[in-house]
């Protein structure tokens, strides 16, 4: 009876119009209620921190900060958003992460240098994504079970490749990445990698046929079909998509720890969901927002700053994030109905 | 059209399988100065007796200290010609170790050595092994009842945090007002809490000394360098910083290089071998680690063969090996680093 | 009528949404054991009242009296405890659990408080589906097994399992065929017997005239007529309540010479197994043909077989004589071939995007200047495309989901105008469109085949078929029975074929 007692669509709907814009115009349509009460969100979180923490949490250095811990997950959740508004789901982002930096670090990857790890890192994630690709496209496997399975066997050779053990990583070019002196205008080189991920996904997601088929396929398949899209490849390329944005993260979470081990990535699955679902991307598909996961990402990271900087424990810190992801639904929604 | 899709799948195949190769031999950890992490401690000395064959239970080799107890274990059997290794593929699921360990028992193993994924929930398991007449020695991680074991020998979490706190304090006793900041391993494990409890103990001898900030990460070096970072924003001058696990120091390590701090000294957890060679090397703000050993599973097995020989422990004077045995957990700093870097693990 | 209270009366409703008032002041009086019709076009109203009426829905303001007394209905079990069940046009029926546990959903016979009834639910349910005509739809079966039918049956059924005294259906018989129709009429018939009062929604004005006691017509959220006699108010004067205007339900002039033209489309032994036999069929530019036959006719498969969404077992379609590769929607498009499906929401349209972006969606790469989207270029072309169709409103970046049910099939269509497709295949391209609105999508579809179009028109209301289609032919069971230009049929005829004509030699 639920589907009824929720307002009628069709010609009681308000009608909003979507169509191209000017880009500042478009911009500013596009920042929609949805996306403001995320940076309404994410403004309260930074007077909390201002007020709690003035001189640790106003400060450049912790914007640096806050900014580098998000770009791992960040580019993680740029391709789960994709996958996300196509209908479906990726899994494997936090095993594909941890095994494209164990096979990036090993010994002998190591010996090809800079270019190696770079390459390794990247193919891994581009391999895994095809492999759920090709299982879930043209295997029609579901991808709740293909992305669980590539989970599990990817941890597991990740497991099989370290024993277990972290691979340090002994290459100057790469470590020094990670360090400040490498600062472009006081901007780290991780949160620039994230940021080019960003605008590249957005432009993406709206202003070319890769997105709009995406978008297509997530909002009603059949139709995509029937209206000629080739529904296959396009989820084929999304899931490989997905995993490149996890070689990607996987590369820079090398540089960050400078070091490649398989447990990491532990639960990035789980992380890049929840900021794409409290961005504004539809479990159920058919509408993403790149703009919102990314706010997501960083109401999260912000968080744990703020935390951290306040020296609240795990147990304190783990209600309080879940308190926060439920008010943050909430609010979007109270302010999303009333207008 | 079709010309040009299959030239592009074809340069797309190519370059797909030599990628392939180059990844497959990539996954190679093989170095030239590779070492099984073992002791050179000595094995008993005397003649070889009754042949005994040991199971061994233990959890998933995830991280670098559960890997080092796997392979203590098997080089210390290797190293007695009359003890046959029985090892089970690891497992951190309560069900699939109880199956593993049912298995042995069945095999009519001679004596079980056991680390449970967790210890109160194996215990039945224990007690079985027990009551079909193999003894059993448990490995760190304590069953709910002495019952379930004949012998028990473990580290000292509670020492281990107390012996870095006293070694913190001793170095920091001149100091005014010094700060200390505690990175903790996962929050949710009772040896973490017991670590932090020897810690803060040891610190009440030294009045002087402020604990101003604990985080917790969870043993992972991602996890280390972003609490430790964390930490480092937080606290703009510290004196000395503890940290429950050199796996997680790894990138604790990489925070405070990114920070570009070197105003504290540092003391680490476990004994790993990248925290050995560090502190030997003296260049950075590790000064000692406080060790957990994962010796202790080659003790393990000399208890084990010891007790399928019916004999007792060389150098006491008890004819039977004892029911409990709690390792000492040393502080290892450039003064007596030599000694220890053999058992240094990856 | 008898000067007894009414049942229900509801006076003064109102109801509005953001932007949209909906219901303006509505008055309902429905007596018990009377057929009370509810017409009005997409968007008057009707869907909102019923809503009201179920609970679903709180009204702004006004009163419900229910058998003399004021009432407000809190929500769909408040409704359901004063008697007042709701039957929607989408089923809200679990299509995985059985017949039975359906029925009996949220109140099942239970012992000791919670252990299902599993035989006593299965007999109660038996009881219903016999008192309801259908003793042969088993009480074990899973939902999701039975036709549309069937399901409304048992969606009926559910309603009657409660003490039920008003039922509102809202359009039944949109899913049934004619002789399921005549069913759900008898049912109607025994139900006001008991003195069960009806509020029965439907589009055909024939239905109502039929079984209909008195007629309330909504417009624009105002009841602007109430409580009129069904049976003897001229259709006309009906249909004018509802547009506003006095329409003509006509179809558009033929072409005086039939199109000589080659074959576009050409179906050869096309069949597939257990839906329909080898067929043969061809379709001339600038020509309609017309597929005239019964729900399980196998009628929607042809046409979904010849675009490529269904796998042929034998022979093969053809455009401009080049056989197109079997069960590929895609060589379909590329050959030229569009369709307008008969489930538009759920085959053809993306309801949360916009116009434009329905309409584009098949035309991508034509915007695409390497994989970049020229959005002006696709905002200019959806324009044009719905402007030559007079789609309303006349912006393309609403979104489609706020158009009616006529304005969303033009999106459809103006998709494959856009494309330059050269082959229509229609399915039921009037359903779910309002009365007032299938003449202008009539001549839209004439006019596109007067353009040089083959046009394919699928529909189960034959005289949709004879009025629109040049030719026609005739399937039942999956056999074409006859074939015969549409000027030497007429309805009878037609019916005849359908229902009981043998395959013709």
């Amino acid at each position: 009876m639920t589907q009824h007692a929720s307002p009628p669509r069709g010609s009681t709907d308000k009608v909003q119009p979507v169509g191209p814009l000017p880009v500042w115009r478009s911009l500013v349509a596009r920042a929609d209620v949805r996306t403001l009460s995320l940076l309404g969100v994410l403004l309260a979180l930074v007077v909390v921190g201002g007020i709690t923490k003035p001189d640790e949490f106003l400060d450049t250095r912790n914007l640096q900060l806050v900014l580098t811990q998000a770009s791992v997950i960040g580019v993680v959740t740029v391709g789960m958003t994709f996958v996300i508004t196509s209908g479906g789901i990726d899994l494997s982002v936090g095993a594909i992460v941890a095994l494209s930096s164990v096979w990036a670090t090993t010994v002998a990857t190591q010996d090809f240098g800079f270019a190696g790890v770079l390459f390794t890192a990247v193919l891994v994630g581009v391999g895994c994504g095809l492999v759920n690709g090709v299982l879930i496209a043209y295997g029609g496997m579901v991808p709740f079970i293909a992305t669980l399975a590539m989970l599990a066997s990817a941890r597991g050779l990740a497991l099989q490749i370290t024993d277990g053990k972290t691979q340090i990583v002994n290459i100057d070019g790469i470590l020094k990445l990670g360090e400040r002196d490498s600062y472009v205008l006081g901007i780290p080189p991780l949160v620039l990698v994230f940021a080019v991920v960003t605008i590249i996904g957005w432009l993406v997601l709206n202003r070319t046929t890769f997105g709009r088929r995406t978008v297509a396929v997530g909002g009603n398949a059949e139709a995509a079909r029937l209206a000629g899209i080739d529904v296959r490849r396009q989820r084929l390329y999304l899931y490989l998509l997905s995993g490149l944005c996890c070689g990607i993260a996987a590369f820079l979470l090398i540089i960050l720890s400078g070091s490649g081990q398989n447990t990491n990535g532990n639960l990035y699955e789980l992380d890049a969901i929840a900021a794409a679902i409290i961005g504004g991307t539809l479990l159920s598909g058919g509408r993403g927002t790149i703009t919102g996961s990314v706010l997501g990402v960083l109401i999260f990271t912000t968080i744990t700053n703020i935390f951290a900087l306040n020296n609240l424990q795990s147990d304190v810190q783990q209600i309080a994030k879940g308190a926060i992801i439920v008010a943050a639904v909430l609010v979007q929604r109270r302010t999303a109905s009333t207008t | 059209m079709s010309q040009l899709t299959s030239r592009r799948g074809l340069l797309f195949g190519t370059a797909a399988v030599s990628a392939g190769a180059l990844l497959t031999a990539c996954t190679s950890n093989e170095s030239k100065d590779e070492k099984p992490a073992a002791n050179d401690q000595p094995a008993a000395d005397d003649k070889p007796g009754k042949q005994v064959t040991v199971g061994f239970a233990g959890p998933q080799a995830d991280h670098g200290w559960l890997n080092a107890i796997n392979e203590n274990a098997k080089s210390r059997a290797k190293k007695y010609s009359d003890v046959t290794l029985e090892i089970t593929e690891g497992s951190n699921d309560t069900a699939a170790q109880i199956g593993q360990i049912e298995t042995l028992i069945n095999k009519k193993v001679d004596v079980l050595v056991i680390l449970p994924a967790d210890g109160k929930a194996l215990t039945q398991v224990g007690l079985k092994a027990m009551r079909a007449g193999i003894p059993v020695i448990n490995l760190d991680r304590i069953f709910n009842t002495p019952q379930a074991y004949r012998c028990w020998i473990g580290g000292d979490n509670y020492g281990m945090g107390f012996n870095a706190g006293h070694y913190i304090g001793e170095k920091l006793k001149d100091t005014a007002d010094a700060r200390v900041v505690e990175l903790a391993g996962i929050d949710n494990l009772e040896l973490t809490k017991q670590r932090t409890q020897g810690f803060d103990d040891a610190l009440k001898n030294y009045p002087n000394i402020k604990k101003v900030a604990r985080q917790a990460a969870d043993f992972t070096v991602e996890s280390g360098q972003a609490k430790m970072s964390q930490l480092l924003q937080a606290q703009s001058k510290i004196d000395a910083v503890w940290n429950h696990d050199d796996d997680q120091g790894v990138g604790a390590l990489r925070a405070i290089e990114q920070a570009g701090r070197d105003e504290f000294l540092m003391v680490g957890g476990a004994g790993a071998l990248s925290a050995f060679q560090a502190i030997k090397q003296d260049n950075g703000v590790l000064k000692a680690t406080v060790l957990y050993p994962p010796t202790m599973a080659a003790s393990a097995i000399d208890l084990a063969r010891a007790l399928g020989q019916s004999k007792g422990v060389g150098g006491l004077a008890e004819y039977e090996i004892p029911t409990s045995i709690t390792l000492y957990s040393a502080v290892v700093d450039k003064d007596n680093i030599d000694q220890y870097m053999s058992t240094g693990f990856r | 009528m008898a000067p007894e209270p009414p049942l229900l009366s509801m006076s003064g409703i109102t109801k509005s949404f953001p932007g949209v008032r909906a219901l303006d002041g509505v008055d309902l009086a429905v007596q018990a054991g009377e057929v009370h019709c509810l017409l009005g076009q997409n968007g008057a109203g009707k869907s909102t009242l019923i809503k009201v009426l179920a609970g679903a829905h709180q009204p702004d303001s006004g009163t419900i009296n229910w058998r003399g007394e004021a009432v407000t209905l809190r929500s769909p079990i408040a409704a359901m405890r004063l008697g007042i069940a709701t039957i929607y046009q989408e089923l809200d029926l679990v299509e995985h659990l059985s017949v039975a546990e359906n029925v009996h959903l949220g109140h099942e016979p239970t012992a000791a408080g919670f252990v299902v009834r599993q035989r006593t639910a299965r007999a109660s349910t038996a009881r219903l589906l016999e008192r309801l005509g259908h003793p042969e739809v088993d009480p074990a079966r899973l939902v999701g097994e039975l036709s549309a039918a069937q399901q409304q049956i048992v969606s009926m059924a559910r309603a009657l399992s409660h003490d039920v005294r008003l039922i509102v259906m809202d359009e039944p018989s949109a899913a049934l065929d004619p002789d399921e129709v005549d069913n759900l009429f008898r049912i109607v018939a025994s139900l006001t017997a008991d003195g069960v009062a009806v509020v029965y929604i439907s589009h055909r004005l024939e239905e109502i005239r039929r079984i209909g006691d008195r007629v309330t017509v909504l417009k624009d959220g105002r009841a602007v007529a109430g409580g009129l006699p069904a049976k003897t108010t001229p259709t006309r004067d009906v249909v004018a309540l509802m547009t506003g205007r006095n329409v003509e339900y006509v179809f558009p002039q033929r072409p005086t010479a039939a199109p000589a033209g080659a074959p576009v489309l050409e179906a050869r032994g096309l069949s597939r197994a257990g839906e329909f036999a080898p067929l043969d069929l061809t379709v001339r530019a600038g020509e309609i043909v017309g597929l005239a036959g019964l729900v399980g006719s196998g009628r929607s498969e042809v046409l979904e077989t010849i675009y490529g969404a269904r796998k042929p077992s034998t022979g093969q379609v053809l455009v401009d004589g080049s056989p197109l590769r079997p069960g590929s929607v895609r060589a379909a498009v590329r050959a030229g071939l569009g369709l307008a499906p008969e489930e538009r929401k759920a085959q053809a349209l993306l309801m949360l995007e916009s116009v434009t972006r329905n309409v584009s969606v098949s035309t991508l790469s034509r915007f695409s200047r390497g994989g970049w989207l020229d959005q002006r270029a696709e905002l200019g072309a959806a324009r044009a495309a719905t402007r030559e169709l007079s789609l309303r409103p006349d912006n393309p970046s609403v979104p489609v989901r706020t158009l009616s049910g006529g304005n969303q099939q033009k999106a459809v269509l103006a998709r494959w105008l856009l494309r330059g497709c050269r082959v229509l295949l229609l399915d039921e391209p009037t359903r779910g469109v309002d009365v007032g609105a299938r003449a202008e999508l009539y001549a839209v579809v004439r006019r596109l085949a007067d353009e040089g179009l083959a046009v394919l028109l699928v529909s189960s209301e034959v005289p949709e078929v004879l009025g629109l289609a040049d030719r026609v032919l005739v399937l039942r069971e999956g056999h074409v029975v006859h074939e015969a230009p549409a000027r030497e049929l007429d309805e009878h005829r037609v019916l005849d074929l359908v229902m009981e004509g043998s395959p013709a030699s």
